[in-house]
């Protein structure tokens, strides 16, 4: 479709490969395929955090309590199966919870038209507090093993989450290319004025796009539970700037209208690998923080500067024509009397 | 005047019982109190190209956003074929077939044309797709379907708009100044399409400030004039003189002889407080004019000539200006704002609430801004301060509770003021006024012509933009005139008329025989 963000994606997955062959160079164990696979497992949580978030970026908006669903998600799942809750059922609980979080910040924002930062903010503040009402404020442990199988269960040699999550982006992909309503996302963001004349819904768009954010976050913290094998009060703490950071270093405009799964795909394991080649590099963790928010502020100062190059070359595009309008016509006037 | 006007049928070939496609009777439309349509009565014949003129604020572009479902009139009616209807969203409007193509095209810049012309029609994509493709054929769009809508030149996002109404099987198109951003070849293929649109049977209402492309395309024109249509006839009837006479109040001529018996002002000194040369920048070229201590001079023009562009390169805010402009005989090379105040400019702007007003803060911090360093040697005396805003609140005769009431309570016309007093409170030797009495009250109003007469009588040199013609004929002592960017007249007070200065807006120069 555009040229502008394949280029984007590109862009970013070189840069990955260069910094696995950079890495790698210095660090020959960090090669093997043992570890890049436990890169792509690592950042499934994030992917799917990622392709949540990129819905409501797409129409110009910003959810910031993504991580909190993932958190109360997370809650919701591991009290179920600690009290004895059947697996699939748990499951659906807290998907259930994490769309109608979703669904919150939708009404918000689409009816009550609170800003979006304002209002994920508030309920970011909220679903944390649910979290720590719900439990006590003690971590949610002893969860039964039936649920961590999954995430040590290998298909065809590959872990079972990375099938899944890989089968969701394709899925989402397909979805936003070939199902009608999915472009109204697109046109929302890109022009929401426009959208309006063209008999577009667009506050039932804006409503999917925040429902949708919740749900991707709700799926994250299955895979979350799984892997990890309890419940910390910190759970999806700070996920959803690294969400943010993904997207936008992926090709996602923070603007609207521009990105794909793709771009949260490539950004999410970009990040991840990040992470990981700070490990590699025998840098302590508690680097890996400032080192995000360095790669974070690099990409949104660039999406920034292209931004603006583009809107430059546009405006002088247009000064072009006025010009030559002057030189053709220099005064529409004179042969009118 | 004012008499509402029976309409002759607009085209030659027109058959006298065909039905009009759209026709609106006795619209009226109220905002904040105040009527800006007054009784429209218009239609819309098959085939028509209906031409639609009138100065700013007429109320053109208000009947239009009625007839194209974005606002509701307060009492009236469209009929549609015969048929009564009320249009309350554009969607409704677009279901009976008519189409709006706004002045900035409405286009999802990251889409591909394709996908900008497809998106929100209820339609099998299949077919949809071969329409899409018969039409651009049909009205000769080149563009690639899967190019980026934002990468096409504004006359093919135009198209693009006029396609997207064809699809949704619009009968009427209403064009609101199609032709402002095209070059002058763009614009013959537009009026080539517009033919061609025509002969479909399709009637378009086409909104222009270009009197010579009006009398070019149109069948008919009618000229709109403080919310009344004071002039609809067939093209071949009418000529420039008669539509710029149309467009003037009614009262134009009576006000002239007045003026012409006042002396200009003889405070006028020979010194050039500001004298701009060759200026030239995206929005205008080849700018040149002086303003002398204690002269008014206005600026007329209709929106988007280019006056506030203008006047925001004289000042400094805009980088890509070229050219000279000197302050009191200093050149102000770099074009830096700051520095153009220091020198003794002074720019009151037109959107006072984005660029002139602190509207959350008592009024006395927006009167006093500009000349904080000068009030107590090391911290804000307060005593000052007040002093200060005191004086203006009584020069000025602000209404207000205290210096300290919050500014955006106060009425539009008070809170002018307070921005002209921060203006002078700079005591400045040119200030430029970019209309300035925009949303003000009659009274107010009255206030702010006292004051600009008290200025340029205390030697300041004024520059007053105004769409208002009355306004800029009453109170300069020159006039320019800008249009598309140029100053295509300049007068002297005793040489000016309402009639030749509206002549010269709309384009029309050195017309002798008005």
């Amino acid at each position: 479709m555009s040229r502008i963000w394949r280029s984007r994606e590109l862009l970013v997955f070189l840069l990955l490969i260069a910094l696995l062959l950079a890495v790698g160079l210095i660090n020959p164990n960090f090669w093997r395929t043992r570890s890049l696979m436990h890169i792509l497992n690592s950042s499934l949580i994030l992917i799917l955090v990622s392709i949540g978030e990129m819905f409501v970026i797409l129409t110009r908006g910003i959810d910031v309590s993504v991580g909190a669903i993932l958190g109360l998600s997370a809650v919701i799942l591991g009290v179920a199966l600690n009290a004895g809750v059947a697996l699939p059922l748990a499951v659906l609980l807290a998907l259930i919870v994490s769309v109608l979080a979703g669904m919150v910040n939708a009404v918000g924002v689409t009816f009550l038209r609170v800003p979006p930062i304002i209002m994920t903010l508030g309920t970011l503040g909220v679903y944390r507090g649910l979290m720590l009402i719900i439990t006590g404020g003690s971590w949610i442990e002893t969860i039964p093993t039936n649920i961590k199988f999954f995430a040590n269960w290998h298909v065809l040699g590959v872990r079972f989450f990375i099938w899944v999550t890989l089968v969701i982006v394709i899925l989402t992909t397909f979805l936003l290319r070939r199902f009608k309503k999915a472009r109204y996302l697109y046109a929302v963001g890109d022009n929401e004025e426009g959208a309006r004349l063209m008999d577009i819904p667009v506050k039932k768009t804006l409503f999917a796009a925040y429902t949708l954010a919740g749900l991707f976050a709700g799926i994250a913290a299955i895979i979350f539970v799984a892997q990890i094998g309890f419940v910390p009060m910190q759970a999806g703490n700070g996920q959803e700037l690294r969400a943010i950071a993904a997207d936008v270093l992926g090709g996602v405009n923070l603007a609207g209208g521009v990105g794909t799964p793709l771009s949260a795909l490539v950004g999410a394991i970009f990040l991840t690998a990040v992470d990981s080649a700070l490990v590699f590099l025998k840098v302590p963790g508690y680097w890996n923080n400032a080192v995000g928010g360095a790669i974070l502020l690099a990409a949104v100062y660039l999406d920034y500067r292209v931004r603006m190059a583009v809107a430059a070359q546009q405006r002088q595009a247009r000064a072009a024509v006025r010009k030559e309008n002057n030189h053709l016509n220099p005064s529409t006037s004179e042969e009118q009397t | 005047m004012a008499k509402p006007v029976t309409q002759p049928p607009g085209r030659s070939s027109q058959s006298p019982n065909e039905t009009p496609l759209v026709e609106l009777k006795n619209i009226w439309k109220v905002f904040a109190g105040v009527p800006v349509l007054k009784g429209i009565n218009l239609n819309l014949m098959p085939g028509e190209i209906h031409a639609l003129l009138g100065g700013n604020g007429s109320g053109k572009s208000t009947t239009m956003k009625i007839l194209s479902g974005l606002y509701v009139p307060e009492r009236g009616e469209i009929f549609l074929g015969g048929e009564q209807k009320v249009f309350h969203s554009p969607n409704e409007a677009h279901k009976n077939g008519i189409y709006m193509v706004p002045q900035e095209p409405h286009i999802f810049p990251h889409l591909s044309v394709e996908e900008n012309l497809l998106l929100g029609l209820d339609m099998d994509p299949r077919a949809a797709r071969a329409q899409v493709k018969q039409l651009a054929k049909e009205i000769g769009f080149e563009s690639s379907f899967s190019e980026e809508a934002g990468a096409l030149s504004i006359a093919n996002q135009q198209l693009l708009e006029i396609i997207r109404g064809l699809l949704r099987k619009a009968q009427i198109l209403i064009l609101d100044e199609p032709t402002s951003a095209l070059t002058f070849r763009e614009v013959e293929n537009l009026f080539k399409r517009m033919r061609t649109l025509s002969q479909r049977g399709i009637g378009i209402f086409f909104i222009s400030h270009r009197l010579n492309e009006v009398m070019t395309i149109s069948h008919r024109i009618s000229v709109l004039r403080e919310g009344r249509i004071v002039l609809a006839e067939p093209t071949t009837e009418v000529n420039s003189e008669k539509l710029v006479r149309a467009m003037l109040p009614a009262d134009a001529e009576m006000r002239d002889m007045k003026r012409k018996v006042r002396d200009p002002r003889d405070q006028i000194t020979d010194e050039v407080v500001l004298a701009v040369k060759k200026l030239s920048s995206d929005a205008f070229q080849d700018v040149s004019f002086e303003v002398r201590a204690g002269e008014v001079v206005g600026l007329a023009g209709l929106v988007g000539a280019g006056r506030t562009e203008v006047a925001e390169a004289v000042v400094g805010l805009d980088p890509n200006a070229r050219g000279d402009v000197i302050i009191k005989g200093k050149d102000t090379k770099k074009h830096d704002s700051r520095k153009s105040q220091s020198l003794g400019l002074v720019y009151v702007p037109e959107d006072r609430h984005a660029h002139g007003i602190f509207l959350e803060l008592p009024s006395l911090y927006t009167m006093t801004a500009t000349i904080l360093d000068r009030l107590g040697r090391f911290l804000l005396s307060r005593k000052q301060e007040e002093a200060v805003g005191n004086d203006y609140r009584q020069q000025l005769s602000i209404k207000m509770s205290s210096l300290h009431q919050i500014a955006k309570t106060l009425s539009g016309g008070n809170q002018q003021k307070v921005v002209l007093a921060k203006a002078l409170a700079s005591k400045p030797d040119v200030i430029i006024l970019d209309e300035p009495t925009r949303g003000v009250d009659a009274s107010a109003r009255q206030d702010v012509y006292h004051l600009i007469e008290q200025l340029a009588g205390q030697g300041v040199g004024i520059l007053l933009i105004s769409s208002e013609l009355e306004e800029i004929v009453d109170l300069s002592d020159r006039i320019l005139v800008m249009y598309q960017g140029r100053i295509i007249k300049e007068t002297e007070r005793a040489g000016a008329s309402l009639q030749q200065v509206m002549a010269a807006a709309f384009g029309l120069q050195g017309e002798a025989s008005l």
